[in-house]
């Protein structure tokens, strides 16, 4: 059944990695995914995308570039 | 940043992104909080680059002051920040906006209903006048009863906010919608709350999920 104002795809945007090591408080917040999803996944109105990883020169368009070795020897 | 490419170009109707680590304590030189890259941020200017988009909404309802994404775009006047947090600012051209959680613990009422409140009389008559070209939910669940952040909210507030910021969209720039998942840390809360809120952006009933209380 599909009620309300959504015309089209609802996409969303994962990867299996986020369930591994997923906000780093936990680490396992997203334990229970894509799997959460299989119903919502039947629908013809939702698409599931996987993320495509960020190069550095995405990353620059907001940041220093000597963020990313920061980041990069953070423990967590 | 694909979902907001995406969405921009009207492939979809509106998405949910999850993330493997937060954005908005992510800032031009700093980074914490759990947060290492600003993801949202990165995504308009990408958008930008690609002639997207120009004009961005942005309501940040997780716990904490989203400080990473006021420093990447204090001085940009074609994003509009809202953030729901432990302050209260405007700044001068209205565009860089904090406003104060309600307290639960001073109140009478329901958290829900005051936390709906504060975002009813923040972000949708604010974005009307920006007239954006896209509108992002930087959606936090920390502070649901429970988790770290708690103000009290309970999953009709979370519903609630989904169907807010979905009217909003429509009213302003054609439905496009990027919900960005922020702070929270449980496993249960994120199981019984994330999959009702996608299922609201997508207009597909279940209201098995509508009386969730943790």
């Amino acid at each position: 059944m599909v009620v309300g104002r959504a015309v089209g795809i609802t996409g969303i945007f994962y990867h299996p990695s986020f369930s591994r090591r997923s906000y780093l408080t936990t680490g396992r917040r997203l334990a229970d995914f894509p799997g959460a999803l299989a119903s919502l996944l039947k629908h013809p109105r939702v698409a599931l995308c996987e993320c495509p990883s960020a190069t550095d020169e995405l990353i620059l368009l907001a940041h220093d570039p000597g963020l990313i070795p920061q980041v990069e020897a953070d423990p967590l | 940043m694909e979902g907001m490419r995406r969405v921009a170009a009207g492939n979809l109707a509106n998405g949910f992104c999850f993330i493997g680590a937060g954005g908005h304590h992510a800032g031009r030189n700093f980074f914490g909080g759990y947060c290492c890259y600003n993801d949202v941020v990165i995504a308009i200017r990408q958008a930008r680059r690609m002639k997207r988009l120009r004009r961005v909404a942005i309501l940040d309802t997780d716990a904490h002051h989203a400080d990473g994404t006021w420093d990447l775009v204090a001085d940009d006047p074609d994003v509009l920040h809202v953030c729901v947090c432990g302050a209260e600012y405007t700044s001068a051209d209205g565009s860089k906006v904090d406003v104060a959680a309600p307290d639960p613990w001073a109140l009478e009422g329901s958290p829900d209903e005051a936390y709906l409140d504060v975002v009813r009389t923040a972000f949708p008559a604010r974005a009307a006048r920006f007239r954006p070209d896209l509108i992002v939910w930087y959606f936090g669940f920390d502070t649901h009863q429970g988790d770290y952040g708690d103000l009290g909210l309970t999953s009709a507030a979370f519903l609630g906010l989904a169907d807010l910021m979905l009217e909003s969209a429509a009213q302003e720039c054609g439905g496009k919608l990027l919900v960005v998942l922020g702070g929270g840390s449980r496993t249960d809360i994120a199981t019984a709350l994330i999959p009702p809120v996608i299922g609201r952006l997508a207009g597909i009933v279940q209201p098995s999920a509508y009386t969730l209380d943790t």
